[in-house]
C-alpha cells in the first residue's frame, strides 16, 4: 500500500511538509467554514453536473481541501510517459486510417480494429491536418508504489474534466493564499491560451484567416459537462456553438450571427461521431450539421477530435498500446498497462471465470464506473450474475487485476483519512505535444472504496506539482 | 455574435424585469389589501392577477379568490408561466447558455438568485413574508442590473437592454391600465379619496411616488400621474423612456443597418407621438384604448425583432 504524504507512520514525505503543517494549525472551526464556502462557491459559478439518477437539484462534486502533490522529478516522467503515449496513439489513428502498416506487421489484428463500432470507414484514406486525430488526449492513472505509475485507460475522443482542474485551483488560491505563497506550485491557468493555439495550429488546408475562427459544439445544457464547455469557449473567447447554430453552403461550414453568416473554421466538438452529420453518420439523428463531413473531406473546416477517433480509446485497443508505442516510435514504454484479459478470447475468458473473485471487470463501453465487478469486494450473487454475463456475451467484457490505488490523506468529518486516488491530466498535441502542469485528482470518498468516479461518490482535489 | 446567443440574451433581461414586475404588483396587491374594502370596487387581488395576465390560468387551479393563493401562483406557481419562480428560472437557464457573452458578475447574480429562490420555494412562507420576498425579488433584479454595468458596450449589451425596455414598455403599460381600468370601473370614484390612495400605491409599488413629489407640485391627480407614467421622460419607468431607450439600443446596433432600419422604421410613428403629445388629449381620447395600442405596437416591434436578427 503506497501513501502519498506518508511514507511511514511517523515520516511524512517531504514535499508534504508544508501541508502538514498547514493541517496543524487549522481548526475543525476553520475546516468546516472552508468546506461550506468551497461547495457554495461551486454551486454559485454551476459547476454541477447530473447523473443517471435524474434528481430535482443539480449536484456538485465533494471538493476535498487537501491538495495532491506531485514533485518535479515525479511529474517530468510522467510528463514524458503521457506524451509519449499521445503521439502513439495519433500515429496509430494515422496508420489504420492509411497503409496500416501495424496490421501488416502482425501486431494487431485487423479484426479487432475493422469490426469495431468505433472504427470510422468514411475516414479512410483522410488525413487531417498535421496527422493529428486526436488533439486533446486525457490519460487515466493510478499509482501503487513510488515509481509505479498504471494507465488503466486512455480518453481520446472529448476527454471532460479539465474544468475541474482549473476551478479546484482556483477556488484552493482564493480560500488559503498562503498555501501558495509558501509553496512554489506550478500555475496551470494557462491551460485554455494552450488548447486554443492548438486547436488554431490544426486549421484546415482551405482556410486563408491568419488567425483561424474557432468554436465549441456542444449537444446543450443537458449535458452533464456542459459547464466545461462553456467555461472553455469563454476562457478561449470563442462561440460555443449547438448544431442549430451551424450549417454547410457550397464547401464551407457557417454560424448563424446576427450579422448574418460567419464562416467557421476549426469545430472543437464536444458531441459523439454520431451526431455529427446526419447524411454520413446516423440518419435518425435531429441534431447534426447535414454536409459537414463532406466540407471536413474537402479541407474546409478541421473536426477536433477527428470522427472516428474513438477507436484508439476502444479497450480492445488498449491492450496493444504499449507496442504501438515500441512499433511507431522505436521507443520503451514509459508507462505501464496494467494486465489485461480479454474475454473475447477463449483461453483469457476462462482463466477470468476461474480467477473473478481476484480481479475487476470491466464492460468494454462502459464508463462512470458503471456496470462493472469488483471481485474481491462483491457478493456471490454478483459474481454469479458477472459470470453468467462473461459466458453469454464474452465480447463485451474485459478483466484486470485489482489494483491496490495510492492513499491520499483526505479530510473524512474533519479528520484526516487516507482516501484512494487516481489522475487525469490532460495532453495537448497540435504544433506541439505538451501536458498541463497538473490534472484531475479524483479521490474515492467512502472508506475502503477503488471508485473515483462522481456517480459513484468520489470527489476531487487541486493537483500540484512543484517547480523545480 | 450568434443569433442565438442575441435571442437569449434579450430573453434573460425580459424575465428579470417581468420578475420585478410580478413582486410588484403582488405588493400593490399587499397594500390595498391592508385598507378596507369598501363595496362597488373589484377584489383587489382579482386586479392584480388581471394585470398580471393571469386570471384564467388562476381560476383554472382555483375556485376562489384568496390572499395565499394568488401569493403563491404569482411567486412560486410552476404552472404560472409569469410567476417570480419561473421568471427566474428560465432566465437561469438562457444565462447558462449564453454565460460566456456576459460578465461572470452578471451569471453569479442570477445563479444565486436561483439558489436562494429554490430555498425559498421548499420553505413556501407565512402571510407576513410577502414583503420581504417582493423585496428580495428587487433586490436581486438590481443586483443583475448593476452587474451589467461592466459590460462591453457592444450588440450583446444592446441587445439585454432592449429586452428590458420591451419588456417594461409593456409592464408599465399594464400597470398603468390596472389602475384606469380594472381597480375603478365606477367613473364617480375618480378623484376620491380611495382613487388618490390607490394612485399613490401604484407609485410607491414603482418605486416612483418620491419621484413624482420631486417632478410635480401640488395636489395628486390623475391627470398628473397619467402624465408622469406616460410622457415624462424623466421617469425610468414611463411609456416614453420606455420607447426612448428602445430606439436607442436599437440604433446603437452595429450589426445588420437594414435590419435595424427596417425595426425603426415601424417605431418612428410611436416615438414622434409620444415625445409630442399632450396627457389632456390622451385622457380625452381615452387612457385605457391608448395604452392597450400601446402595448399591440410593443409587441409587433418585438415581433420584427424576433423576425429580423434571431431567426
Amino acid at each position: 500500500m503506497f501513501n502519498e504524504m506518508y511514507q511511514s507512520e511517523s515520516v511524512i514525505r517531504k514535499h508534504y511538509n508544508n501541508i502538514n503543517d498547514w493541517l496543524d494549525q487549522m481548526t475543525s472551526k476553520v475546516i468546516l467554514e472552508k468546506n461550506a464556502e468551497a461547495e457554495s462557491h461551486f454551486r454559485n459559478i454551476g459547476i454541477t453536473f447530473s447523473t443517471n439518477n435524474e434528481t430535482a437539484r443539480e449536484r456538485i462534486i465533494p471538493f476535498d481541501l487537501i491538495p495532491r502533490i506531485f514533485t518535479y522529478t515525479e511529474w517530468l516522467r510522467l510528463e514524458r510517459g503521457v506524451i509519449q503515449r499521445a503521439k502513439a496513439l495519433n500515429a496509430f489513428l494515422a496508420d489504420i486510417y492509411n497503409q496500416g502498416e501495424i496490421i501488416k506487421a502482425n501486431i494487431i489484428p485487423k479484426e479487432i480494429i475493422y469490426k469495431k463500432k468505433s472504427f470510422e470507414p468514411s475516414m479512410f484514406g483522410f488525413s487531417p491536418p498535421r496527422d493529428i486525430y486526436s488533439p486533446i488526449i486525457g490519460i487515466d492513472l493510478v499509482r501503487t508504489g513510488p515509481n509505479e505509475y498504471f494507465v488503466l485507460e486512455d480518453n481520446c475522443r472529448t476527454p471532460s474534466g479539465v474544468s475541474y482542474m482549473l476551478e479546484n485551483r482556483e477556488i484552493m488560491m482564493r480560500m488559503f493564499p498562503d498555501l501558495f505563497h509558501n509553496n512554489r506550485v506550478t500555475p496551470i491557468d494557462d491551460y485554455p491560451t494552450r488548447l486554443l493555439q492548438t486547436l488554431m495550429s490544426l486549421a484546415p488546408i482551405k482556410c486563408e484567416n491568419p488567425e483561424p475562427v474557432c468554436v465549441l459544439l456542444t449537444p446543450g445544457p443537458l449535458n452533464s459537462a456542459y459547464y466545461e464547455h462553456s467555461f472553455l469557449s469563454d476562457q478561449m473567447g470563442i462561440e460555443m456553438v449547438e448544431s442549430t447554430d451551424l450549417f454547410v453552403e457550397g464547401k464551407y461550414l457557417y454560424m448563424k450571427t446576427v450579422d448574418g453568416p460567419k464562416r467557421v473554421d476549426v469545430v472543437y466538438r464536444r458531441i459523439d461521431d454520431d451526431f455529427l452529420d446526419p447524411l454520413c453518420f446516423n440518419p435518425q439523428s435531429v441534431i447534426g450539421i447535414p454536409g459537414i463531413m463532406d466540407v471536413y473531406r474537402t479541407g474546409g473546416v478541421n473536426i477536433c477530435s477527428a470522427p472516428g477517433a474513438g477507436i484508439a480509446d476502444d479497450k480492445a485497443i488498449y491492450i496493444y498500446v504499449p507496442e504501438m508505442i515500441k512499433f511507431y516510435l522505436g521507443e520503451q514504454p514509459i508507462l505501464d498497462n496494467v494486465e489485461t484479459w480479454n474475454c473475447e478470447k477463449e483461453q483469457e475468458l476462462k482463466y477470468v471465470l476461474d480467477n473473478i473473485n481476484e480481479l475487476v471487470v470491466k464492460e468494454v463501453d462502459g464508463s462512470g464506473g458503471y456496470g462493472m465487478l469488483i471481485g474481491p469486494k462483491s457478493s456471490k450473487s454478483s459474481i454469479d450474475e458477472f459470470k453468467t454475463k462473461l459466458s453469454t456475451n464474452p465480447k463485451g467484457y474485459i478483466a484486470q487485476p485489482l489494483l491496490d490505488l495510492s492513499f491520499s490523506p483526505t479530510l473524512i468529518k474533519n479528520q484526516v483519512e487516507g482516501r484512494r486516488v487516481d489522475l487525469r491530466p490532460f495532453c495537448l498535441i497540435g504544433e506541439q505535444a505538451q501536458l498541463s502542469s497538473g490534472g484531475l485528482t479524483r479521490v474515492a470518498m467512502n472508506e475502503g472504496s477503488f471508485v473515483v468516479n462522481s456517480s459513484q461518490g468520489g470527489g476531487v482535489k487541486d493537483t500540484w506539482v512543484l517547480a523545480e | 455574435m450568434l443569433s442565438r446567443t442575441a435571442e437569449y440574451l434579450y430573453w434573460i433581461s425580459r424575465y428579470m424585469e417581468r420578475a420585478e414586475t410580478t413582486a410588484r404588483l403582488l405588493d400593490v396587491g399587499y397594500r390595498m389589501s391592508l385598507f378596507p374594502n369598501p363595496s362597488g370596487y373589484n377584489n383587489e387581488w382579482e386586479s392584480v392577477l388581471s394585470a398580471a395576465g393571469a386570471i384564467e390560468g388562476y381560476k383554472n387551479k382555483y375556485d376562489t379568490i384568496e390572499q395565499k393563493n394568488v401569493e403563491d401562483y404569482l411567486f412560486f406557481d410552476e404552472s404560472n408561466p409569469s410567476s417570480v419562480y419561473n421568471c427566474i428560472l428560465n432566465a437561469r437557464n438562457n444565462a447558462l447558455v449564453v454565460r460566456t457573452s456576459f460578465t461572470p458578475e452578471s451569471w453569479l447574480a442570477i445563479n444565486k438568485t436561483y439558489q436562494e429562490i429554490l430555498n425559498l420555494k421548499e420553505k413556501k412562507f407565512t402571510k407576513s413574508d410577502l414583503p420581504d420576498l417582493t423585496e428580495w425579488t428587487i433586490e436581486q433584479v438590481n443586483l443583475f442590473r448593476g452587474s451589467l454595468n461592466s459590460l462591453l458596450r457592444n450588440d450583446g449589451y444592446n441587445f439585454l437592454f432592449l429586452g428590458l425596455f420591451i419588456e417594461r414598455a409593456d409592464n408599465s403599460a399594464r400597470l398603468l391600465d390596472v389602475k384606469y381600468f380594472v381597480l375603478l370601473p365606477k367613473p364617480q370614484y375618480v378623484g376620491g379619496n380611495i382613487d388618490n390612495m390607490q394612485w399613490s400605491i401604484l407609485l410607491r409599488s414603482l418605486s416612483s411616488f418620491r419621484a413624482f413629489r420631486w417632478a410635480y407640485d401640488g395636489n395628486i391627480t390623475a391627470t398628473k400621474i397619467a402624465d408622469f407614467l406616460v410622457l415624462n421622460n424623466n421617469c425610468p419607468r414611463s411609456l416614453s423612456f420606455c420607447i426612448q431607450n428602445i430606439v436607442k439600443h436599437l440604433t446603437n446596433l452595429t450589426c445588420s443597418p437594414a435590419k435595424v432600419g427596417r425595426i425603426y422604421d415601424n417605431l418612428k410613428d410611436l416615438n414622434t407621438k409620444i415625445q409630442e403629445e399632450k396627457i389632456e388629449t390622451i385622457v380625452e381620447y381615452g387612457l385605457h384604448q391608448f395604452v392597450t395600442q400601446f402595448i399591440r405596437k410593443i409587441s409587433s416591434v418585438d415581433n420584427e425583432i424576433h423576425k429580423e436578427f434571431f431567426n
